[in-house]
Parts: structure tokens; sequence; C-alpha cells
């Protein structure tokens, strides 16, 4: 078998990014279809075959890094550069939200009474569930971190307590926000305060959703021995993307539902 | 006294054994077979059911990919209705 004379990672062919493109012309397609002609068949397809890339492009990663040992130290480096990288460009498109809010609530238009909140909207009190909110996710930030701790010091029976914890605060999250969005005294459809509050605090929920499945993801890896003491990048970059959408929760908090209300 | 304390220790012992069952470690059985100069790319070297998920991904993608073309050109040409 031919050895290569480097410390670097020349993949195997695959099919996954074919996959996973025909994916995004099946569910952009499907949405146009679904908007104009009401079957959800061309969506649902491409939503169907995105889950299907995603699981055996990453199962295949876990077995390039942990089972075949080609997360060599610089191949781990541009693994942690890509992760960065990704959630920069993530907080960019949570700046345009943020932009669309301060754009209509510092300049409020005659329209909407010339106030932020605009004239009939009802806010919700901060300091309640939406103050509940901000402790559990600051929470799952300490448990997260003490998972971190626990795999750095070999203590496994710990490291999946923590972990186990961190994903049910998240969970929790989840549930209290899928519980305001159903007594909210208002909708999406509420002019630019609807639309700028649903928007913004939509997809950081989604995104909740995304970390939390991330993390539950690496609770089974570390279940199943996957996590060496000093080699378990892919917890990291589940931290790391779990404390990005802590920290855009607070900015939330502080704009919309506090400065906002 | 001691009697009494080994007898708790015993207890626990034998609660922590039962209430639930190791997980094996797999990791060097799995690090072995996919290490295997068998010429298999590694999207098919875990054995048949990976094969499996692969034919059942390209026959959606094909399929998807002719569905879509099918729609887009219905769409293009509107349906008069009598």
């Amino acid at each position: 078998m031919a050895h290569q004379a480097h410390a670097y990672h020349m993949v195997d062919p695959s099919p996954w990014p074919l996959t996973g493109a025909v994916a995004a012309l099946l569910m952009t397609s499907g949405l146009a279809i679904w908007m104009h002609f009401h079957t959800m068949t061309l969506m649902s397809l491409g939503l169907i075959l995105l889950l299907l890339t995603m699981y055996q492009w990453w199962r295949d990663i876990i077995r390039e890094g942990t089972f075949q040992g080609h997360h060599t130290p610089p191949v781990q480096k541009g693994l942690r550069y890509g992760m960065i990288l990704f959630i920069t460009s993530e907080v960019f498109f949570f700046l345009g939200f943020f932009w669309a809010f301060y754009h209509s609530s510092l300049a409020p238009t005659p329209e909407l009474g010339g106030c932020w909140p605009p004239t009939g909207i009802t806010t919700l009190n901060p300091f309640e569930v939406p103050l509940l909110n901000t402790a559990v996710l600051l929470a799952s930030g300490v448990t997260v971190t003490w998972a971190h701790h626990s795999i750095m010091e070999g203590q496994r029976k710990q490291a999946i307590q923590s972990l186990t914890l961190t994903i049910l605060l998240g969970f929790y999250f989840t549930a209290l926000q899928a519980m305001e969005y159903y007594e909210a005294p208002f909708t999406i459809a509420d002019g630019v305060y609807g639309s700028t509050f649903f928007v913004a605090t939509g997809f950081h929920g989604l995104h909740v959703i995304i970390g939390s499945t991330f993390l539950a993801v690496c609770l089974l890896r570390q279940a199943q021995y996957h996590f060496t003491s000093d080699h378990h990048f892919g917890f990291e970059a589940a931290a790391w993307y779990w404390h990005f959408v802590d920290v855009v929760w607070l900015f939330l908090y502080i704009s919309i539902y506090w400065w906002g209300s | 006294g001691r009697r009494h304390t080994a007898v708790q220790q015993m207890a626990r012992r034998s609660i922590c054994s039962s209430a639930r069952r190791q997980v094996e470690n797999k990791v060097p059985q799995k690090q072995k077979m996919f290490q295997e100069d068998n010429g298999m790319p590694i999207h098919l070297k875990g054995g048949s059911s990976d094969a499996l998920l692969y034919r059942a991904t390209m026959v959606l993608t094909v399929l998807g990919v002719g569905f879509t073309l099918y729609e887009l050109v219905k769409a293009s040409f509107p349906q008069k209705k009598d």
C-alpha cells in the first residue's frame, strides 16, 4: 500500500457533494413549486436527500478521523479554521437581522405611530420567560465547559452527565420559546415589529435546535469512546457553536426583548 | 459497627452494577476494519449497509433531478382553465 510522505489528508472521491447540491436544487425549486401550486413533494424530497447527505458525509468524516487517523495536527488546524470561518459567516447572517431591527426601531415611521414599540403592539415582559431563557442558556454554557474539562481530564462519566445536562437545557429553552411563540399577543404579520421579532428569534431558535443536535451527536460519540483527552475536536466545534448561539441570544435579549419593549 | 458498614457497602455495589449495562469500546475493531487495505472508498468501507444507503441516496438524486426538470417545465407553460 502506498504511504503518503506528508501529514495532510487526501480525501477519497465522494458522492456527497453532488447529492448535497441536488438536495439544494430540489429544496429551492420545491419551495417555488410549493408557493405556486401548493404541493410539497419536491421540497420534501429535497429535505430527505439533505438529511441523507448530512448523515453519510459526517459519518465518513468520523471514519476518516477517529478510525483511520487522518486528522493529524495540521489537518485539525484546518478543521479549526473552517469552523471559525463558518461561525463568522453565521455572525454576519444574524448581523443583517439586527441591522433590520435597528433600522426600523431607531427611527419609527408615522405609520407605526412614530414610536417603538409601535402603537397597538403588546410586547412580552422581558423579566418573565425571556429572562428564564437567558438563565437557561447561560447555565448551558457553564455545563458545556464542565463537559469539556471532564473530557480533557479523562472523566468519562462526568463528561456524559454534563453533556447530557447541556442538551437538556437546550431542549428546555426550545420548549419555553415554543410556548412563548404560541402565547404571544402579536404575530409575524404584525408589521415590522412582528417581522423583526419572529425572523430574528426564529432563526436563533433554529440554531439552538441545530446546536442541540450537534451536541447530541457528540454525546453518542463520547459514549462510544471516540474522544480522547487530547483529541476531541468534534466536541470543541460543537461547544464553540453552542457559545455562539448563547451570545446571539444575549444580543437578542438586550436589543429586542429589553431595549425594544 | 463494622458489619453494618460492610452490608451497606455490598448493597451499594450490587445496585451500581445492575443499574446499567456498560457500553463496550468498539473503536479498536472499527479502526482495524477501516484501515484494511481493500481499496474500498470511505463511503462504502463499512459494508453492505453502506452500499444500500448509497444506492438509495443516488436513486433519490437521479429521480429528484428528473422530477425537478419536469415540474419546472410544467410550471413554465401555464395550464389554460376552460
